[in-house]
């Protein structure tokens, strides 16, 4: 038996610099944070604090200017390109506040897409129970042009959670509905989270929306203004 | 990931959207134009091999001089399974009663002739199709029957033998427009008896074959390899040098139409491909995102290409083959009734041009999506990182390039028409970045929506840079079909007009000149030519004495060391030749000048400044070489391969020779021949008419080609621009919601596509006016020819007219949808 440890994300003094047209620019300077298994944290900040490039280099997605992120117990610094893809595959599951579901694909079809990358035979079906879970049980073959913006974030909400990841990221997922289907995709979301255990970063401006995760964290200009630093 | 299911799947699903839809609806379209063009290409081209194969009386021929072919040159051909036939050819004099006349005679076997017809007449005008005479007859040609006084029924004497004629000829293979000599036909085994063929003699033994085309190629390639000293091999192409050239006219024109068709094709293609690789950005930045490796993206996109290449490929093959089938229902009557099968080759080659087309521009767009940054699923404005140097964008080049070099077939061809549309390329870039810049400066003045639209352009300047030189090539490629071809098709036409002389005279003495003139004068002759001519041997070039052995690469040099050359002179430059190096000869130089046609310069390997020696009677000229002149061998003018500077000419002992022409039948003219006997005078009126009706009928089928490329084209043309307004699709939605109304959209998209059109227009244009002097100066050997410019102009309009409408119509669809709808959707 193999005991998982309870950290299942960590981040020690992270900084991005970027090259702008007025020089360099510091996004990110030495934010340091952990999160335990099954926990959930909500990063909120103004717009440009800096959350969404926190989120990206926590989940693997960029490469931070210096500092480390330690995810599943896997140095990511340590990891290329390919390695990280592979471990995000297995262990990561993301929400986007403009949901990024394939307009060629319908429900279906987009659901079945991260367990179609895994090669799994069952795609079709999974991603029919983890839809009807979401309440989209018949609408298996609509397109995303043909579902309203609550319907669609619950397909991307189906698709994050269809392959059983250990930590889902999610940016601003109400952030493009309506204060009653964005409270209904939130609620959704943390049924999702508790049933299937699972790790949640969720980035939001969204105060009342942070308030539901477990612990807080503050970013301005960049810096960890409140929680873990 | 399981690579090969995951792409069946995406195609199936991308399908279904229509998003590949465009590429494979170009790829398809391609495909069927280059398999459509390829196939009725070679199919005109076999019915007029299959016409050249008549006139030359078979397939292929060898012949030999002075020696008879060994029996091995035909007991091949049986073992091969081809028919053969012997025959001999000499000049002798054939005598009637008092009279005679010096005649080319063709002793042939029963076997004669294996392709075309011989046609004789009898007595009484009835003509009837034959093979070689019964032993003890001949068939005489008119000119024959008219010297000698002569008719079918009567007797004449062939070298002691008395023969009758059986028949008139009336048009027989393997006749040369340029045999200086009346024609008789005999039958082989008279010839060979008679003592005529004789040591010395200056016969020409030949072997003719005929049959299966593989079995043909076999056998010359075994001929090649056991061919005698002073043996050479005759193809159907090269059979008739006079028509060799109206065939390569023909040829060439069939390849480039073909060629434009597929470089038309290669454009669709590429303008397709980009816009589904940017398409495709957003999915693969999810995909990466969620944990899908740049080896599995790769991998998936080259299989859904391949997955979509394979059905699209065949299916335009097959579409292909039933276009042309039909094309050819209406063509083939222009062919004589000719109806060769149907080859496969040219489908096959399209189907791997299409693949080569596909992976050649589609492939560097969506391998350029590996380097998608995962990141850019939260942040759209993440560009991918563009490296300095991409070798990838050497594919298409390269395609490019390797489709020219190949459907070309000739590298003359290749060479223009490559060059040509670098130019068109460069230009249209130097001159887009000049009307961005212009556009940046001075859109302070123009109206709003106007300006809207034109600063468009210069925000999208890549995708502006991308779409005004694809619009411009395939302007270019369309301008060449619609306009340039068939002006060169006419040019060509009128490369042989009513007066072109149809009659020659030969052995006319000086003294008998100014008699000749003045009795042609009253007959009503126009387009008279009157030159020296004196026939004679080459003995010597810089001084050192010439020998066949010397130039054994190509035996048409040993032939004429070994045989007689003919000389003439003149103050002017005859008309139909053009100095191409050197200046033309002085009136009256203090040493001997000669002027050489090019292709002898090159085969006796010359410079200017050597000096050639000849031999005419008992006389010696030695002549240095001051010009080099291009010969229009098809204009049916008298020609010399060698002319001297008249005050050296003139002593040389010489007949002279005249070219004319005289409305058909005239009887007049057997009077002018009866009395000066020693005239004579060769109808080329049955010859005329047959180069005639092969340009006829080959431009026919040209411009049958010509049109289904174009038509391709327009579509291919279409199908682009509807691709470029769609990529519009969000800002119109944007700018309908901020209030815009339908005119304002309107002036904004006619301005920006008016703009695009009219450039692309005006460049093509002038790159096709371009193209047309270089095709006709280097390929189709019109040095006058000059480009219709009311037509390119008229042309460069309407294109920009055809791309304004063809924008207009796509962004109409746009925005009659919801502004909502894509806005929420994206684009």
């Amino acid at each position: 038996m193999t005991i998982e440890p309870a950290v299942v994300l960590s981040a020690e003094k992270l900084s991005k610099v970027v090259e702008g047209p007025d020089g360099r620019l510091t996004i990110l300077e030495e934010v340091s944070l952990s999160v335990d298994r099954g926990a959930s944290l909500a990063i909120v900040g103004a717009s440009g604090s800096g959350k969404t490039t926190l989120l990206g280099l926590l989940a693997g997605l960029d490469r931070p200017s210096s500092g480390s992120v330690v995810l599943a117990g896997e140095d990511l610094g340590a990891l290329d390109e390919e390695a990280r893809a592979r471990l995000r595959r297995r262990m990561v599951g993301f929400v986007f506040q403009s949901f990024h579901l394939l307009p060629a694909l319908n429900a279906e079809e987009n659901v079945m897409l991260p367990l179609e990358l895994e090669g799994l035979d069952d795609a079709r079906e999974r991603a029919g129970s983890v839809l009807a879970a979401v309440g989209l049980g018949k609408r298996l073959h609509h397109y995303p042009h043909q579902l309203s913006g609550g319907e669609q974030q619950r397909v991307a909400l189906a698709r994050a959670f269809v392959h059983g990841p250990k930590l889902l990221f999610a940016d601003e997922p109400t952030g493009n509905l309506d204060q009653r289907t964005g409270a209904a995709v939130s609620d959704l979301l943390f049924d999702l989270n508790r049933e299937h255990q699972t790790t949640l970063v969720l980035v939001s401006h969204d105060l009342g929306l942070a308030s539901r995760c477990a612990r807080t964290l503050r970013l301005r200009d960049g810096r960890v203004v409140e929680g873990d630093q | 990931m399981r690579p090969v299911a995951f792409a069946a799947r995406s195609l199936r699903r991308e399908f279904r959207h229509g998003e590949l839809a465009t590429l494979a609806a170009a790829l398809v379209l391609a495909v069927a134009a280059l398999t459509a063009v390829g196939t009725l290409a070679s199919r005109v081209e076999s019915a007029i091999l299959a016409s050249a194969a008549e006139l030359l009386g078979g397939d292929l021929g060898v012949s030999a001089r002075r020696e008879a072919l060994p029996e091995s040159f035909s007991s091949e051909a049986g073992k091969l399974g081809l028919a053969s036939s012997r025959s001999v050819e000499f000049s002798s004099v054939v005598f009637a009663g008092e009279n005679s006349q010096f005649s080319e005679v063709r002793a042939v076997d029963a076997a004669f002739p294996l392709r075309g017809k011989l046609v004789v007449a009898d007595g009484s005008g009835v003509q009837s199709v034959a093979h070689a005479p019964a032993r003890g007859q001949v068939y005489a040609d008119h000119a024959v029957l008219t010297t000698l006084g002569a008719s079918v029924g009567s007797a004449l004497q062939l070298g002691g033998h008395d023969l009758s004629i059986a028949g008139e000829i009336v048009s027989a293979p393997g006749s040369s427009v340029f045999q200086f000599a009346p024609t008789l036909i005999m039958n082989l085994e008279d010839a060979e008896s008679s003592g005529l063929l004789g040591i010395g003699s200056r016969a020409t033994y030949r072997v003719l074959v005929a049959g299966d085309a593989a079995a043909v190629e076999r056998y010359a390639a075994w001929a090649g390899q056991n061919l005698p000293a002073m043996a050479r091999l005759t193809t159907v192409a090269e059979a008739q040098a006079n028509l060799r050239s109206a065939f390569e006219r023909g040829e060439n024109f069939l390849r480039l139409a073909a060629l434009l068709a597929a470089l038309l094709a290669g454009i669709a293609v590429a303008l397709a491909a980009q816009r589904f690789a940017r398409r495709k950005t957003e999915e693969v930045a999810l995909l990466r995102c969620l944990g899908a490796s740049r080896r599995e993206i790769v991998l998936a996109l080259s299989l859904e290409l391949v997955l979509l290449a394979l059905p699209a490929c065949l299916l335009g093959a097959a579409l292909g083959i039933g276009m042309q089938q039909v094309a050819f229902l209406f063509a083939s009557q222009l062919l004589g009734g000719v109806a060769p099968a149907l080859p496969l080759a040219p489908a096959a080659s399209a189907f791997v041009v299409g693949l080569a087309v596909l992976f050649g521009f589609a492939l560097p767009p969506l391998l350029r999506l590996r380097d998608v940054e995962p990141m850019r699923v939260f942040r759209r404005d993440l560009q991918t990182r563009l490296r300095r140097f991409d070798a990838l964008y050497l594919l298409p080049l390269l395609v490019g390039g390797g489709l020219i070099l190949l459907e070309s077939g000739s590298s003359k061809l290749a060479g223009v028409l490559a060059g040509a549309l670098a130019a068109v390329a460069v230009a249209t870039l130097l001159l887009s970045l000049l009307l961005l810049k212009g556009l940046r400066a001075s859109s302070r003045r123009l109206p709003g929506a106007l300006r809207f639209g034109l600063a468009n352009l210069s925000r999208r300047r890549a995708l502006t840079l991308i779409q005004v030189g694809a619009l411009a090539l395939s302007l270019t490629a369309l301008n060449l079909l619609a306009v340039v071809g068939p002006s060169l098709l006419d040019r060509w036409r009128a490369d042989l007009p009513q007066d072109t002389p149809n009659y020659f005279a030969l052995n006319l003495q000086p003294g008998q000149k100014a008699e000749f003139e003045q009795r042609l004068a009253a007959l009503g002759a126009s387009n008279l030519s009157l030159l020296p001519l004196a026939a004679g041997k080459l003995v010597a070039i810089n001084g050192k004495p010439l020998r066949a052995s010397d130039y054994a690469e190509d035996s048409r040099a040993g032939n004429w060391i070994e045989g007689e050359v003919r000389v003439s002179w003149s103050e002017q430059l005859p008309p139909s030749n053009r100095v191409t190096a050197g200046s033309w000869l002085a009136t009256d130089p203090p040493t001997a000048e000669l002027s050489v046609d090019r292709g002898w310069f090159e085969l006796f390997r010359l410079e200017l400044g050597d000096n050639m020696t000849l031999r005419v009677g008992d006389s010696e000229v030695t002549a240095t070489v001051t010009s080099v002149r291009e010969i229009d061998w098809d204009s049916f003018r008298v020609n010399f391969f060698m002319m001297l500077d008249p005050a050296h000419g003139d002593p040389l002992p010489h007949s002279l020779i005249s070219s004319f022409h005289l409305p058909p039948g005239n009887a007049a003219l057997a009077t002018l021949s009866r009395s000066m006997p020693n005239l004579s005078l060769i109808d080329v009126n049955s010859i005329l008419d047959r180069v005639r009706d092969i340009i006829s009928r080959v431009s026919s089928a040209v411009t049958w080609v010509l049109g289904f490329s174009l038509a391709a084209g327009i579509l291919v043309l279409l199908a682009a621009l509807a691709a470029t307004a769609d990529e519009r699709r969000f800002e119109i939605a944007l700018l309908r919601t901020l209030g815009a109304h339908g005119r304002q959209l309107t002036a904004a998209v006619l301005g920006e596509f008016a703009a695009l059109g009219l450039l692309a227009g005006a460049v093509a244009a002038a790159g096709a006016a371009g193209t047309g002097i270089a095709l006709a100066r280097n390929v189709f050997r019109m040095p006058d020819y000059w480009p219709p410019a009311p037509e390119l102009a008229g042309m460069a309009l309407a294109s920009a007219l055809v791309v304004m409408l063809a924008g207009l119509a796509g962004t109409r669809r746009i925005a009659r949808t919801p502004p909502m709808r894509v806005l929420r959707y994206g684009s």
